[in-house]
């Protein structure tokens, strides 16, 4: 059956028998910060947030990932790969916006000859069981982009709050299966599925900030030496909020480290710090903030627009929350598409 | 008679400047002054050339003490490197205490090149308080 | 209130039509309630754009250093006191600033105002006298808003800059009850074993955004030592070892220089209290060289120069 349903009052029980057979992720409550952690008895699932401060890429691509260690030996260095993870994962509370994300990140680390196999090792082994937003913050405009309240991209199920149980939906074969394993689940009344539409439509309603990217692209190729990026830059700190706390933003930077020989890690980088492009001639091709700042628009409206045929954006608006200076990237692209189309 | 597991021993990294603390644990040697063997010395010109991140640095990697000693005020080499470190070192060891790094990890001391018999006694007090207080594991990077 | 956002808007226009100035540098209002940012104005009829009120929380001086040209800038207390200390620094000469000093009764802290609402958002928020009102989706809240300031302007010793060259408004009485380092006695008690296990809970949240850094106006550096390899001193991984190290050192950095503006709480996206390590800076240079930073353009910042009396307590 496509559309189950759990009282709400049973989701621990859920969560618990998952955590037997995976390692299960949801969002925990911490002070007033929510954030995706490893389930375990103190650490219990929170599902009345809005969204959570950091998005759930970490789950596949961390702050911080061993790439290999090497030990030096007497004659000879041995490199040993960082085991892949092998345990079968479930990300629960997944908001539509954020399960966008991973498909976009998806195109980004499959891309051409050389796949990430660490983001992709991990993926592949996770369950994505979504969380439908019932109540949109002001600055969501998921629908800007291609998203939902509602929607079901790149989620293996979605569960939807109808007031005092979740309706279940199935997406993908891999959700169904993991249904099955749960024969206590009852079926969905058709009461229920009407109410979880009527919901799903007033959300999509509720979500007032719009903001158009229809022609962005295009506007952006022109757009190169606009006097526009001498203004907004100004503001901006340099810091790398709106990119760590972006879903979508990936890029990231290779060190070695000691340590019992050695180790190679990446972490992750934002464009926006200053030594982001700085080369080991001493070279800088961006050196001020108006170059990090049209690089970063650019990026996410124009080249990977051109690359993959979306913007890299989901309109989640966590950078327009959290950023220190409120500067609203909202404000930046609704700027640019209503340039007049010459 | 070996035994199977030897009692642990601190490893304090020692700061000595070169004109006064280096010249006087040169002193403690020729005097053959006893003093524990728990310290490595690293010789700089000045107190004042030691960086607060060498000091931050050792604990990182594990070294149990640290210990930076110079001129006396007035007796620097170099008129006033002392001096400049002398601040410095107040509010490093201020906010490293503060922060929870254990009273006695890390040490500071003038001991001029005459005093072989102070440098002996600091080194001997510096290593009893770290063994008291075990091997170094706050801020160490594994 | 708008007596005051109505003289600045004087004042700057002046300042750009006589030319005194080639940019201001103040407040505007924000996409969202209760927040302003940092607004950039080199044209006289631009100014109109320029608030002031309780959420002017954006450090302003941090958007002076490095700049070539005259600037004007609506300044708080805490903010000319930053730009005394980067002048005093040699960041810009100090003519090229004119501080338009404005009293401060404190900014308001989102944070707080979200801890209480939980999952409710505001929609609208008006401030008035000392209250805060704030409606949402189904509520409507009046806060009293001295509950809902910063920590740092709870014990503000400076609400009128110390240093300006125009000051629009009234003075605004100063606090002179208040224990700044209530907070940072409380852990001093502590044994370090309870500090160690505090600070690396709080630290542990840090997710090296640098938000802390790129907020502070001290924090200038071309090349910040976080970022420095040859020699790379501390690694840049969220390793707790390194997070806490680079959170120590970034303090060591800002002794004597530190005015405890909470620019770098307020935009610490992670909620961690970066004040109980900043405000343990001040209590010590206050309480071992008798300095606070930022008063005088004349001091010379206690880690740059030194006495023969100076304390030694600690030195065996």
């Amino acid at each position: 059956m496509k559309w189950k349903v759990i009282e709400k009052s049973k989701m621990p029980v859920l969560i618990g028998e998952l955590a037997k057979e995976y390692e299960v992720f949801v969002p925990v409550k911490e002070k007033n910060m929510v954030s995706f952690e490893k389930f375990s008895s103190g650490n219990e699932a929170y599902l009345d947030f809005r969204n959570t401060k950091k998005p759930p890429k970490e789950v596949f691509f961390p702050q911080t990932e061993t790439l290999f260690t090497h030990r030096i030996g007497r004659k000879d260095i041995e490199v040993v790969e960082s085991p892949a993870v092998r345990e079968k994962r479930v990300v629960l509370g997944v908001r539509p916006c954020d399960a966008r994300s991973f498909v976009l990140l998806d195109k980004f680390f499959s891309s051409g000859e050389h796949k990430d196999v660490y983001y992709l090792g991990k993926r592949k082994n996770t369950t994505i069981v979504g969380l439908a937003c019932n109540h949109p913050l002001s600055t969501c405009f998921c629908t800007s982009l291609g998203g939902s309240p509602f929607g079901k991209e790149g989620m293996d199920l979605l569960l939807q709050d109808i007031n005092d149980r979740y309706l279940i939906e199935t997406v993908t074969e891999r959700g169904k299966e993991l249904v099955k394993k749960f024969p206590w689940l009852k079926d969905a009344e058709k009461a229920n599925i009407e109410k979880a539409k009527k919901l799903s439509e007033d959300a999509e309603n509720a979500v007032k900030s719009k903001v158009s990217v229809k022609d962005v692209s295009e506007k952006l190729d022109r757009m190169f030496d606009d006097p526009l990026w001498d203004q907004i830059y100004q503001k901006c700190l340099g810091c790398g909020v709106c990119t760590f706390l972006c879903p979508t933003c990936c890029c990231f930077d290779i060190l070695d480290e000691e340590g019992n020989g050695g180790k190679r890690v990446r972490i992750w980088d934002s464009c926006q710090f200053s030594c982001f492009t700085l080369q080991g001639s001493g070279h800088n091709p961006r050196p001020s903030g108006k170059e990090r700042m049209r690089q970063r628009i650019m990026h996410k409206f124009n080249h990977f627009v051109k690359n993959y045929g979306e913007s890299f954006c989901v309109g989640c608006g966590r950078c327009v929350q959290e950023c220190p200076v409120n500067l609203d990237i909202r404000e930046i692209v609704g700027a640019i598409s209503t340039r007049p189309r010459k | 008679m070996k035994n199977a597991e030897k009692e642990w021993e601190p490893k304090i990294l020692a700061f000595l400047c070169n004109w006064c603390s280096y010249a006087g644990a040169d002193l403690a040697g020729i005097s053959r002054i006893q003093y524990p063997p728990n310290i490595r010395v690293v010789r700089v010109p000045c107190s004042g050339r030691v960086n607060p991140y060498y000091i931050i640095k050792a604990l990182q990697r594990g070294w149990d003490g640290v210990l930076v000693s110079g001129c006396h005020p007035g007796d620097c080499h170099y008129i006033s490197g002392n001096l400049v470190a002398r601040r410095r070192f107040a509010v490093l060891k201020d906010l490293l205490e503060y922060v929870g790094i254990e009273h006695g990890r890390v040490n500071f001391s003038w001991v001029s090149a005459a005093e072989g018999e102070k440098f002996a006694k600091v080194v001997t007090d510096v290593v009893k308080e770290v063994k008291a207080l075990g091997p170094a594991k706050r801020l160490v990077k594994r | 209130m708008e007596n005051i956002e109505n003289s600045i808007r004087e004042v700057t226009k002046k300042l750009l039509s006589e030319k005194k100035v080639d940019m201001i540098i103040g407040y505007e209002q924000g996409t969202l309630p209760l927040r302003t940012t940092p607004c950039f104005v080199d044209k006289a009829e631009d100014v109109q754009k320029l608030v002031w009120n309780a959420s002017c929380d954006a450090n302003l001086s941090k958007h002076v250093v490095g700049r070539k040209e005259k600037v004007g800038v609506v300044t708080k207390g805490c903010d000319a006191r930053l730009i005394a200390v980067c002048a005093i620094e040699k960041q810009f000469p100090r003519e090229n600033v004119v501080i338009i000093g404005v009293p401060c009764l404190g900014v308001i802290d989102r944070k707080k105002i979200e801890a209480k609402l939980e999952n409710k958002e505001v929609l609208e928020a008006t401030v008035e006298d000392e209250q805060i009102k704030v409606k949402g989706e189904g509520f409507e809240l009046v806060l009293p808003k001295n509950e809902f300031l910063c920590d740092s302007c709870l014990t503000c010793k400076h609400r009128n800059p110390p240093i300006y060259d125009m000051f629009v408004g009234e003075k605004a009485p100063e606090i002179t009850e208040a224990n700044e380092f209530v907070e940072v006695s409380s852990l001093e008690v502590k044994s370090a074993e309870e500090r160690w296990e505090h600070f690396k809970k709080e630290l542990s949240k840090c997710i090296r955004c640098y938000a802390c850094r790129n907020s502070c106006p001290l924090c200038y550096c071309k090349m910040c030592f976080v970022d420095q390899t040859m020699p790379a001193w501390f690694g840049k991984t969220n390793d707790l070892s390194d997070t806490m190290i680079y959170h120590i050192v970034r303090a060591f950095h800002v002794a004597g220089r530190c005015v405890d503006c909470g620019a770098c709480s307020r935009a610490c996206p992670m909620d961690i209290n970066l004040r109980e390590l900043t405000k343990k800076i001040e209590k010590i240079m206050k309480e071992r060289y008798g300095y606070e930073a930022g008063v005088s353009l004349e001091e010379i910042p206690p880690l740059g120069e030194f006495k023969m009396e100076d304390p030694q307590e600690f030195i065996k």
